[in-house]
């Protein structure tokens, strides 16, 4: 979080929610948006567009989220789009997730696997990244793909990567230099 | 005809008596006209033959002077021929010293830019392999990368398609495993 902006947004968004009493909801459905613009190269180049008219980008925010999130997370998530920073959402709802977090005397675990992952991974995760870091953490679960197989963990600036993608990395990187 | 005879019969008697005193004049007129001629004789002496004399002698003295300045002009006049002549053959010297002079120096030339075309083509020569060389190697070291680059993403796709429920869930054990040594 070191973009000031992000933070002020991340820090906003977590203060309405928290006075609306829905900030659980809102922290886990912003997260859920952001992993899906993360995902989607189409919805992400259509939402950063600055050709695109923001009437556009609504409907396809009302067409993502309209109906099934709480009315804070889709006010939030319409007022980051239409600042244009659509790109930033991903790192703003982990920032509310860490403002939130610290607000419990928690850190975030950002946990990114190539698949779901049950409670009982998590509970383990939560205990062993809890001891690793010396921090109580709340482990954010985000699929993604990319990570191909097992997982990458992010705790503030620490990262533990045990994934597929990055071994591939590490063979690009003796192949290239040979 | 007897005319002429009776003519010259009648002269004949009249010439027989004073043939002398019809040439010579008496002798007081021959006194006279002696001291007349005198006279005369001593003025033209004595004024008008100077008086000539000097004339002739200027006149003279006039002409030896013309002829002495025109044989000078005609000296002149010669030596400034000689001069010409001498001139003229200088600038032919001159002139075929130049012209051989700017042969030579366009011979130089002449050479001086061949040996240069012949050293640049040399040096185009030369940057065109060190291209070639280098393009080549660049190349190679490109394709190099793209099939690094190429055949790591086909594994990576091959990994993430053979990985199952099974395999998946043994990587992330592993890696909870991994982190409680930690």
């Amino acid at each position: 979080m070191a973009d000031q902006r992000i933070q002020g947004y991340a820090r906003g968004i977590f203060e309405m929610a928290k006075g609306e009493g829905s900030l659980d909801r809102v922290e886990s459905e912003l997260l859920a948006v952001a992993h899906a613009i993360e995902s989607s190269g189409d919805l992400r180049s259509s939402l950063t567009d600055p050709q695109l008219p923001l009437d556009k980008k609504q409907a396809i925010l009302d067409e993502l989220i309209g109906g099934r999130a709480s009315s804070m997370t889709v006010a939030a998530v319409q007022m980051i789009v239409t600042q244009g920073r659509a790109a930033d959402l991903p790192e703003i709802a982990m920032g509310v997730a860490e403002v939130a977090a610290e607000s419990r005397d928690k850190a975030v675990a950002e946990v990114r696997s190539a698949v779901p992952l049950d409670s009982e991974t998590v509970a383990r995760l939560t205990t062993s990244l809890s001891r690793a870091t010396g921090k109580q953490v709340e482990v954010k679960v985000v699929v993604d793909p990319s990570v191909i197989g097992g997982i990458v963990s992010r705790v503030g600036d620490t990262v533990i990567d045990g994934s597929i993608a990055r071994r591939i990395d590490q063979v690009k990187h003796v192949v290239k230099t040979r | 005809m007897q005319f002429l005879t009776a003519m010259t019969v009648l002269a004949a008697e009249s010439e027989g008596g004073s043939n002398t005193s019809l040439v010579l004049p008496e002798t007081s007129e021959l006194i006279a006209g002696i001291i007349a001629f005198a006279i005369v004789f001593f003025f033209v002496w004595r004024w008008a033959m100077p008086t000539i004399t000097a004339t002739l002698e200027k006149r003279r003295q006039a002409i030896t002077g013309q002829m002495e300045e025109a044989e000078k002009a005609k000296r002149e006049a010669e030596s400034l021929l000689s001069d010409y002549r001498a001139q003229l053959a200088e600038a032919k010297t001159e002139g075929s010293r130049l012209i051989e002079e700017a042969r030579q120096s366009a011979d130089q030339m002449k050479a001086d830019i061949v040996a240069k075309a012949e050293q640049d083509a040399e040096g185009i020569r030369a940057k065109a392999r060190e291209e070639a060389s280098g393009e080549m190697s660049r190349a190679l070291a490109d394709a190099k990368s793209q099939v690094g680059d190429i055949s790591v993403e086909l594994a990576g796709k091959i990994v993430g398609e053979s990985l199952d429920a099974k395999a998946h869930k043994a990587l992330i054990d592993r890696y909870l495993a991994d982190l409680e040594k930690i």
